[in-house]
Order: structure tokens, then sequence, then C-alpha cells
């Protein structure tokens, strides 16, 4: 709560809306000078209710809702949807179904990284690099568009299998692609690890130890960058993962810069995943037979999605709509990285240490928190419903 | 070359005024062209900086709370007379000045600051944290930049012996280019110029991402156009400025065309190339390899003066 004392503090907003933010959320730093001394975050302007809107729709429309949770990594939540539900029904997509599931969540991830690689640099003032890396990610777009048909939903699975199969001709054109994509990673490679000013802006910048990262719960690359072991698709293989391992990538230094190099090494490691699943693609059906009624249970699963674990829990009550689904996003989790770090490091840092860790706000939302002074009140769904109806009359 | 025409037509159409704003309007769709086009992006078409002014003067503008109502109609105005009246003393489109007198260069160059100074005190004349941040880093920029960019030009005027920037044109024209006698004075003039117009990779008082538009951010209708116009005219002087004093002098119309659209070539792409500066990066560029790199010009330059006629 504000304070007489907090008032008098320069405190610069930055959002919900901002030049440096794509998405809105809501940033206070309180600054001393150049100098953060305090940060405190505000999420909840994009609250769409999908959970709750999950539960008014059959098994097979939550396929097309749950994508649209993210426009990034609209793949991988489908595949953790999908994977439980297939859990729930004792169903085994086929071998050929998982592979072709892997290889489009890994051609997301490629896309993902880039373009994060591309906003980052934006943020440190290097439109160079912003404008050559999405011209880039425009190849693994163009995959992405040959061999489902969308450049951002591509509607991959379906319960129990996928979609479309990957034949020689798109396997040849994803090849292509990816050799392009590789020589290019490469040079980004080596432009973040060796220039100069913008090593000045990376180097040292938002660094979190090991220890630190355990202790605030950070996922995915955030916290692979300060040394964590920590990857659902090494820890816990799923799908394909299980007959083609992949290699988790870690940096010890934990600083924007290490955050900038796993997420590039984890651009190579992707390709050389994609390349080992074609030449090794089994063959057999793209899916299982699943029932309309799943029958009743809970279940979890966990997913690698780009910015970490995504986790999903699932609740069948054995009719044709599920009883509750709960969605835990990744950029959830390393808030609590940027908040405390935020604090030490110069206002102009900022916009790169809420860049670092890839954030998405949309996905992460879960209520809407209208400040009024002094004025708090709870509402449950039934009062909800009723002033749904007013607001609208 | 001189120009017979009456002074009134030099100061408000050419080569002052009127045709000054339009060269700015061009040299600012260059300069934003040529980044684009390193960058591998299409850029502006040729009228996007005319029609931007005219939206800007077609806008309404808002004095927003807590601001001086005068200030910050004033300043604008201020800036842009200030950077117009620049031009009189430098060879505009390879022109002879229009004015000349002992010392107009360092005249020119505090009338170019005015501009700066004008940018800074708009920003702190509102009560936007914005404006008020992207005011300090802009005049924390001028402490830092102005001592080693005034060495730089110094350094021709010892060379020629003369305050006044018509004299060091015309012994420029006459003499070996200054970019091959002091190669170190054109490196620290040219990103000095860049400093000034905060481009990139100085441009950490107006960085988008951080404070939206830095001092500018309050400013939407015609204040705004006026200091757009301001600075694409800080661009032209600055380039004229820079290539009568180390290419060789101006000495035509073409002359001054291809002169200056190398060094803008040349300015694209250093803006092409760096990630923005943090503003205490900037400092410490400026006053540690900055300030030594124009002493050192200057000692050089003393030095050659006292040891070449031994020769």
């Amino acid at each position: 709560m504000p304070t007489q004392e907090q008032n008098q503090k320069f405190i610069v907003p930055i959002g919900p809306q901002h030049p440096a933010l794509k998405e809105p959320g809501h940033f206070e730093f309180t600054v001393d000078g150049e100098i953060v001394t305090a940060a405190s975050v505000r999420l909840g302007y994009v609250h769409r209710g999908i959970e709750k809107g999950t539960e008014d729709r059959t098994w097979t429309q939550n396929v097309y809702l749950l994508e649209r949770i993210c426009g990034i990594c609209s793949h991988v939540h489908v595949t953790a949807y999908v994977v439980a539900v297939e859990q729930l029904a004792k169903v085994q997509a086929p071998p050929r179904a998982e592979a072709i599931r892997t290889i489009v969540a890994e051609l997301e991830r490629i896309h993902s990284h880039m373009l994060w690689l591309g906003v980052a640099a934006h943020e440190g003032g290097f439109d160079s690099l912003f404008m050559y890396s999405w011209r880039d990610r425009e190849t693994v777009m163009d995959i992405l568009e040959t061999i489902s048909g969308n450049r951002v939903h591509y509607s991959a699975n379906i319960l129990g299998g996928v979609k479309f199969d990957i034949d020689d001709q798109k396997r040849d054109f994803i090849l292509k692609g990816l050799e392009f994509l590789e020589e290019r990673t490469n040079h980004y490679m080596k432009i973040v690890t060796t220039d100069e000013t913008f090593l000045g802006r990376t180097r040292n910048i938002g660094t979190m130890t090991k220890e630190q990262a355990i202790e605030l719960g950070a996922v995915g690359p955030t916290a692979r960058a300060s040394g964590v072991t920590i990857d659902i698709r090494d820890s816990a293989p799923y799908s394909a993962y299980k007959t083609f391992p992949v290699n988790v990538i870690t940096d010890e230094t934990g600083d924007l810069l290490a955050r900038f190099v796993v997420r590039i090494k984890e651009l190579l490691e992707s390709y050389r995943l994609i390349r080992e699943i074609l030449d090794h693609m089994p063959e057999g059906e793209l899916a299982a037979r699943i029932p309309r009624r799943i029958p009743a249970g809970e279940t979890i699963h966990r997913v690698e999605a780009p910015r970490g674990e995504l986790f999903y829990y699932v609740k069948s009550g054995g009719g044709d709509k599920p009883e509750r689904i709960k969605v835990r996003t990744p950029s959830l989790c390393n808030w609590s990285s940027v908040i405390n770090f935020a604090v030490g490091h110069k206002l102009a840092d900022m916009p790169m240490i809420l860049a670092g860790i890839d954030p998405c706000f949309s996905c992460n939302d879960r209520l809407i928190k209208i400040r009024r002074a002094n004025q708090s009140q709870v509402w449950t769904w039934e009062d909800l419903r009723l002033h749904g109806i007013e607001y609208y009359r | 070359m001189n120009l017979p025409l009456p002074s009134i037509i030099l100061l408000l159409f050419f080569p002052g005024g009127l045709f000054l704003i339009a060269s700015g309007l061009v040299y600012q769709w260059a300069d934003r062209k040529l980044v684009a086009r390193f960058q591998n992006r299409i850029g502006p078409r040729w009228f996007q900086p005319l029609a931007d002014v005219f939206k800007l003067l077609a806008k309404e503008e808002i004095v927003p709370t807590g601001a001086i109502k005068g200030l910050f109609h004033g300043l604008p105005i201020v800036a842009l007379a200030s950077a117009l009246t620049a031009a009189l003393y430098v060879p505009l489109a390879g022109f002879n000045a229009s004015y000349s007198f002992q010392g107009d260069l360092i005249v020119v160059f505090y009338l170019l600051s005015v501009l700066t100074i004008c940018i800074g005190l708009a920003g702190a004349n509102n009560i936007s944290r914005f404006s008020i941040i992207g005011a300090t880093r802009t005049l924390t920029q001028i402490f830092s930049y102005e001592a080693p960019f005034l060495l730089a030009l110094l350094g021709p005027a010892i060379a020629a012996g003369s305050w006044s920037i018509s004299k060091i044109n015309i012994y420029a024209q006459e003499n070996v280019w200054l970019i091959l006698a002091q190669p170190i004075g054109f490196v620290v003039a040219l990103i000095g110029l860049m400093g000034k117009l905060e481009l990139p990779p100085f441009d950490a008082p107006e960085a988008e991402t951080e404070i939206v538009a830095g001092a500018l951010t309050e400013y939407s209708g015609r204040g705004l156009a006026l200091f757009r116009i301001g600075k694409d005219v800080e661009l032209v002087i600055g380039l004229t400025l820079i290539s009568a004093l180390y290419l060789g002098g101006l000495a035509n119309p073409l002359d001054f065309l291809w002169k200056t659209v190398v060094l803008l070539l040349v300015t694209a792409g250093l803006q092409a190339l760096f990630a923005r500066l943090r503003i205490d990066q900037t400092v410490g560029m400026w006053w540690r390899v900055g300030a030594l790199l124009g002493l050192l010009q200057l000692l050089a330059i003393i030095l050659g003066r006292l040891i070449g006629p031994l020769f």
C-alpha cells in the first residue's frame, strides 16, 4: 500500500502501455538517478478466462481453445493437454505421431528463440540484430506453414495423434531450411559473444547464481543460464524425447549474456534433434482412436515450452467435457527473478532484464485485480455472472 | 563560389531558410533510408519526412499540466532559430558563407548546442517522469561530448591559423585534406556529431524501450515538428562543417553534395553497427577515450607546428 513516504520517491512506470512491452504488464521501478532501488510487477491486464472456458467445451473443442493461450508457444500447450487426456483415456499415440509432435515442438522452439533474440536485441537498442534475426525467423515460419498450413496456430495435434504427415518433400524442405538457419545461428552466436557494445549491455547484468535460481523457482533457459540442469525433455521425457534424448544446455555465469548463449545453443541443439528424428522417422499410423467421453480421473502433464516448464492439470468427471483444467505457464515462475535482480541495476538495463526471461504476459494472467483505494471485495462466480448480465443488458 | 543575391533572399530562401529546411528533410530521409537498407528493411519513401512534418503541424498541441506554457511553446522556436542562425556562418551548399568573422567557428558550435539545451529544458519543463529522465540524460550527454567535439574542431582552426569557418574552408581547399593530416580529429568530430544529434548508439536520451521518447515525450504537434526540423537542420550543418574542415573544403555545390553524402553513408553505417550505449557508458567513453584522443591530436598538431619549420 502506498504510504506518504513512498509517494515522494521517483517511480518510473513501465506499462501497461509502453514501447518496451509488446503485451500489457505494469512495472514500477523506483529510481535514484539512474539506479533502480525497488521494483514491483503487476499483472492481470489480459486475463481471458480460458481455464474457465474449457469447462464449457468438449474435449475436442478444447484442443483449439488451449492452442490460443499463447501465440508463440501454441503447439506446446496443446501437446501438454493432449498427452494428459491420452493418459486419462489410456490411449497411446502412435510413434510416428509422437515424432511429428516433437518435430513441430522443436520448430516452434526455434521460432520462439529467434523471436526472443530479436526482441531482446531491440530492448538493448541493437536494431540491426533485431531486423536480421526476424528476417531469418521467416525461414522457420515458412517451414511451419509448409508442413501445417499455418504460421502461428499449427493445429498439429488432435486427441490421440496428429493431423498431418511429414512426407519426403516436406522433409527435404525442412532440412534445407535448417541448413540456412544453422549457418545464421552460428553467425549470431559470434555477434552476441564478440560485439563489444552489445557485451557491454549483457555481461554481468542481472546475474543470478545457481542457488538463487533454485530458491526463486526459475525455470527454462533462465534457470539453465544459471547452471541449473532443469529440462523436462531430459528429466521427464515425453513423446519422442524418450527415443531421441536431448542434451541439456547450461551455462555457469547466470547473467544476460549467458541467457543469450544458452538460447542460441538450444537453437543448434534443436536443429540436431530435428535432423535426427527426420532420419529415423518411425512408420505407422498418424492417430489412435480416442473415446468421446474420457473416463473419470485426474492427471498432470509437464512439457518443456520454449520458456521453460509448462504444467497442465486435467480432471475429468467421466463426461464429454473436462471438469477442471489448470495451466501453469513458465513466465509466472520467472517473474520473481526479474523483480529480485532489477534492484541495483541501471534503469537502462531494465528492458533487457525484463526481456531476458522471455516474458509472455497473456498466458500467465490468472485474475484481474482492479485497484481502488481502500476498497476490496470478493466476488463469487455467481456474482460475476450476474454482474456480466447486468453490465451488458 | 559567391552568390550575387540580396541578403534577405540569402537568409530566407537560399541557401538559408527554406532551402536549408528542405535539405534537412532530404538528409533525414537519406539517413533513415540508408540505415533501413543496412538493416535489411525497405525504409521510408522520399516524402516521408515532409509528410511527418505536415502531420505534426496539423495535430493538436497539448500542453501538459505542470508545464510552463510560455517555455513549452517558446523552446522549439528558439531551438529551430538557433540552428538556422548557425547556417549563416557555414559554407552551405558549397557557396561562401553569408556572414563571416573571426571566431564564428565557436559561435556556430554554441548555436548548435543551444538546440540540445532547448531539448533538455523542454524535458525538464514537464512533470512527466520520462521527460525528466530524458532531459537529465540529454544534459548529461552534452557535457560529455562537447569538450572532445570542440577539441576536434580546433585542430583545423589551428592548422589554418584562423577562427573563421570561411577562412578554414579556403585553407582546406588549397592544402592537403585535413583528414589525412589529422585523422584522429576527424574520427572524434564525426562521432561527436553523432552524439550531438543523438543518433544510435548515442540515443540513450531518447531510448524508446526505456523512456519512450525522452525529453520530447510530452510534445505532440507544432513543438515536436519544430524540434525535428531543428535536428534535421543541425544534421546538414554538422555534415557541412565536418566536410569543410576535414574533407578538403567545399568549393562548389557538387563538392558539397558528394562529400556530405559520403559522410552520411559513414554515419548511417555506424548507426546500424552498434547496440545502444547506456548513458554511463557514453559519458565514460567520451571522457576516457574521446577527450584523450582529442588532446592527443591537439598535441600532435602543436608538436608538428614546432618541429615542422625545422626541416
